[in-house]
């Protein structure tokens, strides 16, 4: 198709010809597929894109936000993470762009997002007197956890995600445990998923851990509670909350962090990646966009590649915006 | 020619709405039934609690005192008791204690509701063809399904926690009991079951008398065989929020802490050795004893 099509029309031929000037620039990209559905998605759009606009040789290797970044810091493999939580990984990274190992290219690849705790909608309209965290605490009763009926459940993070080691600390610092609160630890992502949910499903209460954009919170309604407490600093939060149990002796109250995700690269796909790179600094998915995304990966129950086909017919207008028109010319030949 | 290499398959279309009608009909299920399902449970919830809690509570010597007693109980064997006491010295030496009464509070409890439905369905099997016939291919599916596929819908009927951790554990390590029972009573001699016969013994005799104490090395096979298939999914049954020495393992999966899995492996591992040993000996002894029974 491709090959007629170059010996028939001129404007084809140039295309053809910068795409093999690409092709000697790009050459092998491995793009993070991250384990949840919005980094899914947006690794197979960066996938696509570079395969057919930038005639990359792209290979996606599945990943989750500590081991993906620990191999592309220790091992430079892969070359991009596409949506990368940073808040986990905050302090190495900083060591690794100073160093120049790593690059961060485009600081919001996603807008309106965030982390926090959650309530059902249920809970949240039947009790709007208690409409911040540390209200909400006071009554760990109505949350009953399932193996010990006097204390409340509250649903931290999975263990190993660096969310866990944050819940925790923050669990230590608004003593909860004292308020009669029990951190459960829902073993993955399935069990988190899973006990909201339920939760949902059936009009039970369900206090916990939880992020955005996700389909699960757009598709439930899920209320995001704010903190009374003010944000307490990056001293307390990168050098205390964020890290492991022991290494954090006294963990201050403190709202969540604002969420920062980041694309970020190894410095060789920086070297070899020429007009690829313009196109991640450019490539930022509207909230919306991509919760409405979101929801239609798990209404239909769709992989993040079809996802990602679904996005770039449906959303041309968007994504046009991040590569040079004959780039976008040739992916939509290819779609 | 097309046809012959485009496989005739359901429209994309005609295939998300079946997979989602599937998942409606479920979800409906689950709404309608699942607060039963969870107070139908709730007892073995509670008991699980109560045992883990006892566990946690009871003073260290005395608690392997116990692990040391059953063991000998079991082998009868100076090395294997030595060495139980030992392995759990060093556990509670690198601050493995509380993950490993968890561990072992639901992987006994597990082996108990095995055992409490395993046999039963054993020899159920053993007396009847048909019944052998339909069970079979289902324990084939138990064994082999991969546990994330059952792990949705037991946490969508349950929640996240003990029990549908248990149910988990059970899917997989049932199995074996169940078929070496089976066997175990197929085994019998016919003429063994003859002379039972020409002294008059009835059915139930017969089963109690005869039939499951001949079985019973083959019926020790399976509770070890189950023993061991629920340690092996003590990490998977901490993805669904059971505690135990699983969540550290996880933890160090997704952390790159080295010593961390190790070390909780390793604990799993000598559990897995314990039990193994004392069970199989425990066998190999019923065995010694049925040969002299013979003689």
């Amino acid at each position: 198709m491709k090959f007629t099509n170059l010996l028939t029309a001129g404007g084809f031929a140039l295309a053809a010809t910068t795409g093999a000037a690409f092709a000697q620039e790009c050459g092998d990209v491995s793009i993070a597929n991250m384990n949840w559905a919005s980094a899914e998605l947006m690794a197979n759009v960066d996938a696509i894109i570079l395969e057919e606009g930038f005639d990359c040789n792209v290979e996606l290797v599945p990943g989750a936000t500590e081991t993906t970044f620990a191999s592309m810091n220790e091992k430079g493999q892969p070359d991009v993470a596409p949506e990368l939580w940073i808040n986990a990984v905050r302090t190495a990274l900083e060591a690794a762009k100073a160093e120049g190992t790593l690059a961060a290219l485009n600081g919001g690849p996603i807008t309106g997002l965030g982390e926090g705790w959650w309530v059902t909608p249920k809970f949240a309209e039947e009790h709007p007197e208690l409409d911040t965290v540390e209200k909400l605490l006071a009554h760990p009763e109505m949350f009953p956890y399932a193996e010990d009926e006097s204390k409340g459940a509250f649903y931290g993070c999975p263990a190993g995600w660096g969310c866990q080691l944050v819940n925790a600390n923050l669990f230590r610092a608004f003593d909860m445990e004292e308020k009669g609160w029990v951190l459960v630890d829902p073993g993955s992502a399935a069990g988190l998923d899973g006990s909201l949910a339920k939760a949902a499903e059936r009009g039970d209460n369900w206090f916990g851990y939880y992020w955005s954009p996700t389909s699960i919170i757009g598709k439930y309604g899920m209320v995001m509670l704010p903190f009374e407490a003010e944000y307490a600093g990056d001293d307390n939060w990168n050098n205390c909350v964020a890290l492991a149990e022991q290494d954090c002796d006294d963990p201050q109250p403190t709202a969540w962090i604002a969420s920062e995700v980041n694309t970020v690269v190894t410095d060789e796909f920086m070297a070899k990646s020429g007009p690829a790179s313009d196109y991640f600094k450019a490539r930022v998915f509207p909230g919306e966009v991509m919760n409405g995304m979101l929801v239609y990966m798990s209404d239909n129950q769709a992989t993040g590649e079809d996802a990602a086909y679904e996005f770039l017919i449906q959303h041309e207008e968007i994504w046009t915006q991040w590569v040079p028109a004959e780039v976008a010319d040739k992916i939509k030949s290819a779609l | 020619m097309d046809w012959l290499f485009e496989f005739p398959s359901l429209g994309r279309k005609d295939l998300s709405t079946l997979r989602q009608s599937i998942d409606e009909t479920f979800r409906t299920f689950s709404r309608a039934y699942g607060d039963d399902l969870e107070a139908f449970f709730n007892p073995l919830l509670k008991f699980l609690v109560w045992f883990e809690k006892i566990l946690i509570a009871a003073p260290w010597p005395l608690v392997i005192f116990v692990v040391a007693a059953l063991a000998w109980v079991g082998s009868r064997s100076w090395k294997i008791t030595v060495g139980a006491i030992l392995a759990f010295l060093a556990i509670g030496y690198l601050g493995m204690w509380e993950d490993t009464m968890a561990t072992l509070a639901i992987i006994s409890v597990s082996t108990l509701v095995c055992v409490v439905v395993g046999i039963p369905i054993g020899i159920f099997m053993a007396r009847y063809n048909r019944a052998q016939a339909i069970i079979t291919p289902v324990l084939d599916v138990m064994q082999t399904i991969p546990s994330f596929v059952y792990l949705i819908p037991v946490v969508m009927l349950l929640g996240i926690g003990k029990v549908p951790g248990l149910l988990a554990v059970c899917i997989y390590a049932l199995p074996p009991l169940v078929r070496l029972t089976n066997l175990g009573i197929r085994l019998v001699d016919r003429e063994v079951m003859e002379a039972a016969e020409a002294f008059g013994a009835s059915g139930r005799e017969k089963l109690f008398g005869v039939q499951i104490p001949l079985a019973l090395p083959n019926i020790f096979a399976g509770i070890n065989q189950t023993i061991m298939m629920a340690l092996s999914m003590v990490v998977i049954a901490s993805m669904i929020g059971v505690k135990g020495l699983g969540v550290p393992v996880l933890r160090a999966i997704s952390n790159q802490y080295l010593a961390l899995g190790v070390m909780n492996g390793l604990a799993i591992v000598a559990l897995a050795i314990i039990f193994d040993r004392v069970s199989q000996t425990f066998g190999k002894r019923l065995q010694a004893y049925r040969e002299t029974g013979h003689g």
